[in-house]
């Protein structure tokens, strides 16, 4: 399991929009700023160690919309208490990504 | 064209995630980039289709191990030290059983071991500078005994190496004798130095990639900054101790304010102080 020392800002960045309502890696790449190619890979490992849960929504809801299934990601408890840890180390994370927020047209 | 481009990128990125995750692994990036395409723009999408090629590159170094790759795993410096042991323990046994040269007939066939040793310190030093991070840079550094491991640890691998050596040595001196205008000699005074070279540049580039508190190898890296906005901000890579003890920052350009990677504790002063 990842403790609270070991959560680097991006990581703590994509787990905070995560936690902002970003459940799937397009939404948390807009949100944070940050390449696809650093989003996609840490997701991997956030849920490797237990922090975030992913999950496929049904497809049925998909077929409705006509649009691909997609795979949403959820703060597991670890995950919401890191995320808590880490908003004292890093007290600027609710400002960076409320601003990136705020840039998207 | 772009769509079949795109398309061809992740069927090549999905060929390095292993077979029984490939399915799933492919399924959300095409998904994903049905969405990119959508919000982002064909340009940006092609870009945003990158990032599955770092994705696929996570997924072959992260998924399940197995044999070899298990014990090439030099994470933990016991480890590391281990098999470094091993490797000059098979170079001794060997060497051993490689019989002595016979007596020197022409001493000007005889090559000089120490120059081999010069030529390959030379070539190491000769390109770039040895400095392995700066990591000055923090309020409080870790107490002596802590900063002191980290050198013994890149002595001990230093010395282990040249153990290593000492098979092709001695087999360059007994063939250099046998053989005093023979091809043998000449291919391992080559193979010696250059593996020489190869070695202790490694020995310098695996300290670098170290915690200098735990000595384990550190992981999450993450590109920081962008490249057009370079005088503002940084452009490196972030690579952090998956113990907490730190982070360390590569530059991905060099410049007169940020010219070798940047190490930073993670001490009491880097939490909030609100």
């Amino acid at each position: 399991m990842l403790g609270e020392a070991n959560l680097s800002h991006s990581a703590a960045m994509i787990l905070h929009a995560i936690a902002a309502g970003s459940n799937y890696g397009l939404s948390v790449m807009q949100m944070t700023g940050l390449p696809s190619g650093t989003i996609y890979p840490a997701l991997r490992r956030l849920e490797r160690d237990g922090l975030i849960r992913s999950q496929w929504e049904r497809q049925s809801i998909a077929d409705a919309e006509q649009r691909p299934l997609r795979k949403y990601y959820r703060l597991t408890r670890t995950g919401q208490a890191t995320l808590e840890a880490s908003q004292k180390r890093y007290p600027l994370l609710a400002k960076l990504t409320s601003a990136s927020e705020t840039e998207q047209p | 064209m772009i769509t079949l481009l795109q398309q061809v990128l992740l069927r090549c990125a999905a060929l390095l995630v292993a077979g029984s995750e490939r399915r799933e692994w492919l399924a959300e990036w095409r998904s994903e980039l049905w969405y990119a395409r959508r919000e982002l723009g064909p340009r940006r999408a092609m870009l945003f289709c990158f990032g599955a090629i770092h994705d696929a590159l996570w997924y072959s170094r992260n998924s399940s191990r197995c044999g070899v790759r298990e014990i090439a795993n030099l994470d933990s410096p016991a480890r590391c030290v281990g098999l470094l042991t091993v490797f000059a323990a098979a170079s001794l046994l060997v060497a051993y059983h490689i019989p002595d040269r016979p007596p020197i007939t022409d001493q000007r066939s005889e090559p000089s071991f120490l120059l081999i040793f010069v030529v390959a310190c030379l070539i190491i030093m000769g390109p770039q500078s040895l400095s392995l991070a700066d990591y000055r840079a923090n309020r409080s550094l870790p107490c002596r005994l802590t900063r002191l491991g980290r050198w013994v640890f890149l002595a001990a691998k230093i010395a282990l190496i040249l153990l290593t050596s000492y098979a092709p040595l001695r087999y360059l001196d007994y063939a250099a004798m046998a053989h005093p205008r023979g091809r043998p000699a000449g291919l391992v005074v080559q193979f010696v130095v250059w593996g020489l070279v190869f070695t202790f540049r490694w020995s310098l580039h695996d300290q670098g990639e170290r915690c200098p508190v735990c000595l384990r190898r550190l992981g999450n890296p993450v590109r920081v900054g962008e490249p057009a906005g370079y005088f503002l901000e940084w452009n490196c890579t972030e690579f952090m101790c998956l113990r907490g003890h730190g982070m360390l920052y590569v530059p991905e350009c060099h410049t007169s304010w940020f010219n070798r990677p940047r190490w930073y504790y993670m001490d009491c002063s880097t939490g909030a102080s609100d």
